[in-house]
């Protein structure tokens, strides 16, 4: 290869991964942003505290038969963090942090091509506690008359809630608690949310 | 250890012509592939404790080429051989057995264990990203005819120095400029309230220390450390400058001619990264093994070598103690 062909050939290479930045795709191996290179502007934050016993044990199933099991990592064979993410972000209705990003202060041309290209807003469109239990079905292999099929997943876990001014002046063990339940279902998502503590 | 050779060029064609000697090229290859075998090792540890004849879950949410492939569920007894073949790739790559197919055959790995990886919850990690588009300009280079079995073994005529240099400086480009960018994704979205109080980083500490949540005696159960900064704002504002500077300045060190300076630098990035590691489980401890590019890592190479001949004379007399 000659030195022009590989001018050519670097201005091409960075032509496509610098592109990509520009153009905000963040589809592997190409990416604009880090992980957390997104903070969303709020007056309080809210974060899962969560119970490393009650996650072993895993979602309480019902399954159409009226059985009752739970479903524990082990039982889906899914590695512990992402077990956690399931159990704590996807019944929740929280979804990865590239879906809740991907469409945030994007440029016209970027809007155009994305929707144009990709489709709905991720954030917006996707139903995170469905897949999940549609996903567990197909796992087992269960299909949608099946009497052992899973008719309800449960999730259960505490939320923190901290204002701005606790998490300027560092005050973290004062927070607002509240214990939240995830009851999955077919027809949709519901939460049962109960305040605890003081 | 100086490694400039300026000539007459163009600031361009000297920029990435006039850097390196040809066996530059093969011993960073050399060093990187040694590193990126230790990085797969990494990486990919939690799915080796499924069962690997067990349940085959169904993804979530599949990785957009898993998608488009119809890879819809994991199997896991693929995992296993999959790890080992990408290791051995390494392997063959850093010391230049079928470099090239070694690099297609670690390229394909890297993809499917990641995308196994982040395929069950959809959370798609960036620790392969940089390694995918370094491992590319491996490939488009004649990396494979120094340094290596191949070359040795067939003969191979050495390469001239401007074909070994440029794709390490374009190495280089990629790995300043992925900090560099990470800081203008910031400003871009989300702007300097990505840093305000404790910022970004004291959210995702607390998220990161809470997500187990508290053990019988009271504290939390992982990222202890973590916790106490997260409730140190002022401290993680001040880390939040260094962090905005170090992303904002570390192009430059593309002109730095001084190894020390380079080497110093470099040094605070791996501290960088192992602190993320240590307060918020990111997992990118190991990346800094790619700053190899920015070294002449045959002088750093033939400097090993001589300290461990002259380790090796001197070890009789430490023995006897004389």
């Amino acid at each position: 290869m000659s030195k022009s062909a590989v001018r050519r050939l670097i201005a091409g290479y960075f032509l496509v991964f610098f592109g990509a930045i520009f153009l905000r795709i963040d589809y592997f191996p190409l990416s604009w942003v880090p992980m957390y290179g997104f903070r969303e502007e709020a007056e309080t934050l809210t974060v899962a505290v969560g119970d490393v016993d009650r996650r072993e044990l895993g979602f309480a199933g019902l399954r159409a038969n009226g059985e009752r099991s739970f479903l524990s990592r082990r039982d889906i064979n899914v590695p512990p963090a992402n077990f956690r993410r399931l159990y704590q972000e996807r019944a929740f209705g929280e979804g990865p942090p590239q879906h809740r990003r991907e469409r945030a202060e994007l440029a016209a041309f970027n809007q155009w091509w994305y929707e144009r290209l990709i489709g709905p807003d991720p954030a917006k469109d996707a139903d995170y506690p469905r897949d999940l239990l549609t996903s567990i079905n197909r796992t087992f292999g269960l299909g949608p008359q099946d009497p052992r099929r899973f008719v309800q997943l449960e999730a259960h876990l505490d939320f923190a809630t901290y204002t701005r001014a606790q998490l300027d002046s560092g005050d973290l063990l004062h927070p607002v608690r509240e214990r939240r339940v995830a009851i999955i279902t077919p027809t949709g998502t519901h939460y049962q949310r109960a305040r605890i503590g003081g | 250890m100086a490694d400039y050779h300026p000539s007459h060029r163009s600031a361009v064609d000297r920029f990435f012509f006039d850097w390196f000697s040809g066996e530059t090229l093969g011993a960073v290859r050399l060093y990187f592939g040694i590193g990126l075998a230790l990085y797969v090792l990494t990486q990919y540890p939690q799915l080796l404790i499924l069962d690997q004849l067990g349940t085959e879950f169904h993804y979530t949410l599949p990785i957009w080429y898993f998608w488009q492939l119809g890879i819809d569920h994991n199997v896991p007894w693929l995992i296993l051989p999959t790890l080992l073949a990408t290791f051995v790739a390494c392997l063959f790559f850093a010391f230049g057995k079928w470099t090239k197919p070694a690099i297609i055959a670690i390229l394909i790995g890297i993809f499917y264990l990641k995308g196994v990886r982040d395929s069950f919850s959809g959370d798609v990690h960036h620790r392969e990203v940089p390694i995918i588009a370094i491992l590319t300009l491996f490939f488009l280079s004649k990396c494979e005819r120094v340094w290596s079995l191949d070359a040795r073994r067939k003969g191979f005529s050495p390469i001239e120095d401007w074909e070994g240099s440029w794709p390490i400086r374009a190495m280089q480009i990629y790995i300043v400029m992925f900090y560099f960018w990470a800081l203008v994704a910031k400003l871009r979205v989300s702007g300097l309230f990505w840093f305000e109080g404790g910022g970004r980083v004291q959210e995702t500490l607390v998220g990161r220390a809470l997500r187990d949540g508290f053990g019988a005696d009271g504290n939390v159960v992982n990222l202890s450390l973590g916790w106490e900064l997260a409730q140190r704002p002022d401290l993680i504002f001040t880390f939040g400058i260094f962090v905005f500077l170090f992303e904002l300045l570390i192009p430059l060190l593309l002109f730095v001619k001084d190894w020390r300076i380079r080497l110093v630098i470099l040094a605070g990035a791996a501290f960088f990264h192992f602190s993320n590691f240590m307060l918020m489980n990111v997992q990118f401890y190991f990346y800094p093994f790619v700053f190899v590019a920015f070294f002449d890592m045959a002088k750093v190479h033939r400097w090993l070598k001589g300290k461990l001949r002259l380790r090796g004379v001197e070890a009789p007399s430490e023995i006897t103690g004389d």
